[in-house]
């Protein structure tokens, strides 16, 4: 008996061992010249504007390339349109992992529901995964392996506004108007927090339903609440019905809204010219910005991007979101599995690209905490960065 | 502002916005009438306009008075290809098949708009701006306001004249108690329903333009109205056109002051509440009589 177990045992470690020496050789999606990157977002449909994401990653992939590539390989991609449809970005993300070469690790992807479809199933393969494009708390809570947030989260973002608006710009009639949604409630639970250690507390706190047009009753709610500050977290065409209602109500309180309405070009074009002096964070530099990483991302947007294309957030997002993945493929050097790429991730600390610091550990998977404030000038159009990189306090 | 001016302005901004979702109910209404056929996709045939309307507006430049006239044509012929197209081409047609036709209509018409213009949402010019107000008081009123609940009294004014008096109308109503009898006393029951169509999405049309500029143009611009046309055309009596309007208008109203007074999260909530209540109380509507066929 005691001889069979330890044959089995045996068995066993000899299994192992050949899996592990297949897999060090044949990691799926690298090979000698190759590294295979996937991404998914919504090219058409009503989430279009935020597809722009993906194909500024593929802007940065082709200047790599151009480069010479990353030890020796150059890096595949393979992005698909999701629609911003959870049943899609499974069946594609599925596709890309099983077929052909598979697909190394994923870079960014648009959307909260659509990451969580595939999130469980990148997670039984140890498919790396690094910034998923929404800052939510269910990347990290808990922490995965294999899954590397970079957006800042929503909780961390409203606190940091709350903070500026209280010391930098004096205010203490704030109110809240978040949609009732994990993204509106995270934004809604940090804005509040944070004004309590203020001693202070919202005006109001009015929430909108996810379907609501009308918001008559919420803008007249914030008017007599008395307050003088704003803060939205909310959806962009929900941001155009407040402010279009609070302008035919003679309501003009200071806008502040969340980094996710934070492309002014886009918000002052959909709102008929009303985003202006609105407050907002951001979490990486501005498409304006003229540091010398940004000047060269702008020559390969010149070089790369297709025509029609425009030099906004979302797209300089989807170069952001990749940054750290890029950088950790090279400190994983020419031998490069999963668990290369997971420990030169968990060895970045204070690396900084376009975005704020990103840093992370064992155990420690939101990359980036910081974000700062910024301001739409008078046209709506131009926008002006109010601060340094901020944490909460 | 002390207690009584937030209450009427919630009246006066329900009221306003229930104008719009009167004349859903109206066009919902219409078709119920006619063909006992609920039109799951007159929201978004509405929206189709809009966008249609945004086309020729911005991109293309027209005036006003050339644009909004344009769109309502267009309104037309939206709403007789769907009749022509897709509910006279049923086989054995009954009344739940035709209502599932609607619903692939909507699909089809919203994932039309969605690859069309879905990219980005539009902001919607119009003839009167957004922002221009009366004041009285302390009531905020906006022209655009005033103008949607004029066009919802004029619409439902003029519908109830045509019904009384033309032939057309009376042929209408004919055609929804007992369409085979109609057909035999000489009504051409098919243009009948042609004509329902048409009617019923020049009306919706109407509601997503004034609709249209409080918001953006997306493709989801008319689900909510949509739902609450489809209640207040319920609490109506679904083939009372007056009860329609005041159907709409009572949804608006007491929407708005459930968000104001109670809660803003539920208050897309609220019109549902008052379909179930209705339906359970009185099914037959406010003002509707309720019609049983003899067998």
């Amino acid at each position: 008996m005691k001889f069979l177990k330890s044959l089995a045992v045996a068995a066993a470690a000899v299994v192992a061992l050949g899996a592990g020496r297949a897999d060090a050789g044949n990691v799926p999606g690298v090979t000698d010249t190759e590294i295979h990157i996937g991404q998914w977002g919504p090219q058409t449909g009503p989430a279009a504007p935020w597809g722009a994401v993906a194909r500024g990653t593929e802007v940065l992939f082709q200047m790599i390339n151009d480069a010479g590539g990353i030890h020796g390989r150059k890096i595949v991609y393979h992005s698909f349109d999701d629609q911003y449809n959870p049943a899609r970005t499974k069946a594609g993300v599925k596709e890309l992992v099983e077929g052909g070469p598979g697909i190394f690790a994923f870079v960014g992807g648009v959307g909260s529901a659509t990451g969580m479809a595939v999130k469980d199933y990148l997670n039984e393969r140890g498919i790396v995964w690094v910034g998923p494009a929404a800052g939510s708390l269910q990347w990290i809570t808990p922490p995965q392996k294999n899954l590397f947030a970079v957006y800042p989260l929503y909780v961390e973002e409203a606190k940091v506004l709350v903070d500026y608006l209280v010391t930098q710009e004096k205010k203490s009639k704030i109110a809240i108007l978040y949609a009732n949604d994990e993204y509106g409630k995270n934004g809604l639970q940090g804005a509040k927090g944070q004004l309590a250690r203020h001693g202070l507390e919202p005006v109001i706190e009015v929430g909108v339903g996810r379907a609501d047009r009308d918001l008559k009753s919420h803008v007249l709610k914030l008017k007599q609440s008395g307050a003088d500050t704003v803060i939205m977290w909310v959806n962009p065409t929900h941001a155009v019905i407040t402010l279009k209602t609070a302008a035919a109500m003679k309501f003009a309180p200071q806008w502040v809204s969340s980094s996710t309405l934070s492309d002014a070009p886009l918000m002052t074009a959909i709102s008929g010219g009303l985003w202006k002096n609105v407050i907002f964070t951001s979490f990486s530099e501005l498409p304006s910005s003229q540091s010398p990483l940004m000047l060269d991302y702008r020559k390969a947007f010149d070089k790369y991007a297709k025509k029609g294309e425009r030099w906004g957030v979302f797209f300089l997002a989807g170069i952001a979101f990749a940054e750290p993945l890029v950088e950790g493929l090279k400190r994983a050097g020419r031998d490069l599995t999963h668990d290369s790429l997971i420990a030169a991730l968990e060895s970045l600390k204070d690396f900084q690209g376009i975005m704020g610091r990103i840093g992370y550990g064992p155990g420690e998977r939101q990359g980036q905490k910081e974000v700062f404030v910024a301001k739409t000038d008078e046209t709506g159009l131009k926008v002006i960065q109010l601060s340094d990189w901020m944490r909460p306090n | 502002m002390d207690g009584l001016t937030p209450l009427l302005q919630i009246l006066v901004s329900g009221i306003s916005v229930g104008g719009a979702y009167g004349l859903i109910a109206l066009a919902l209404a219409i078709i119920y009438k006619t063909s006992e056929v609920l039109n799951f996709a007159q929201g978004d045939m509405a929206m189709v306009t809009a966008f249609f309307a945004f086309s020729l507006l911005v991109p293309l430049g027209l005036p006003f008075w050339a644009a909004l006239p344009a769109a309502l044509g267009f309104a037309m012929l939206v709403g007789a290809a769907a009749e022509f197209l897709f509910l006279r081409r049923a086989k054995e047609p009954n009344v739940l098949g035709l209502i599932i036709i609607t619903l692939g209509l909507q699909m089809i018409i919203f994932g039309f708009a969605s690859w069309k213009w879905g990219a980005d949402p539009k902001d919607m010019p119009f003839f009167i701006g957004p922002f221009d107000v009366f004041v009285l008081g302390g009531l905020i009123v906006s022209h655009l306001e005033m103008l949607t609940l004029a066009v919802a009294l004029a619409v439902a004014g003029g519908l109830a004249l045509f019904f009384r008096f033309s032939k057309l109308g009376v042929a209408m109503k004919a055609t929804q108690q007992n369409r085979q009898v109609a057909r035999i006393m000489g009504i051409r029951t098919r243009r009948v329903l042609l004509f329902a169509w048409v009617l019923a999405a020049a009306i919706g049309a109407l509601a997503g333009l004034l609709i249209a500029p409080t918001g953006t143009v997306d493709p989801y611009m008319m689900w909510d109205p949509m739902l609450k046309g489809f209640a207040g055309a319920v609490l109506g009596g679904m083939t009372s056109l007056p009860g329609a309007l005041l159907g709409g208008l009572i949804v608006g109203v007491v929407e708005n002051l459930f968000g104001f007074y109670v809660s803003t999260e539920f208050k897309s909530v609220v019109p549902f509440a008052i379909i179930i209540l209705i339906l359970g109380v009185r099914p037959s509507g406010l003002l509707a009589r309720h019609y049983v066929k003899k067998v």
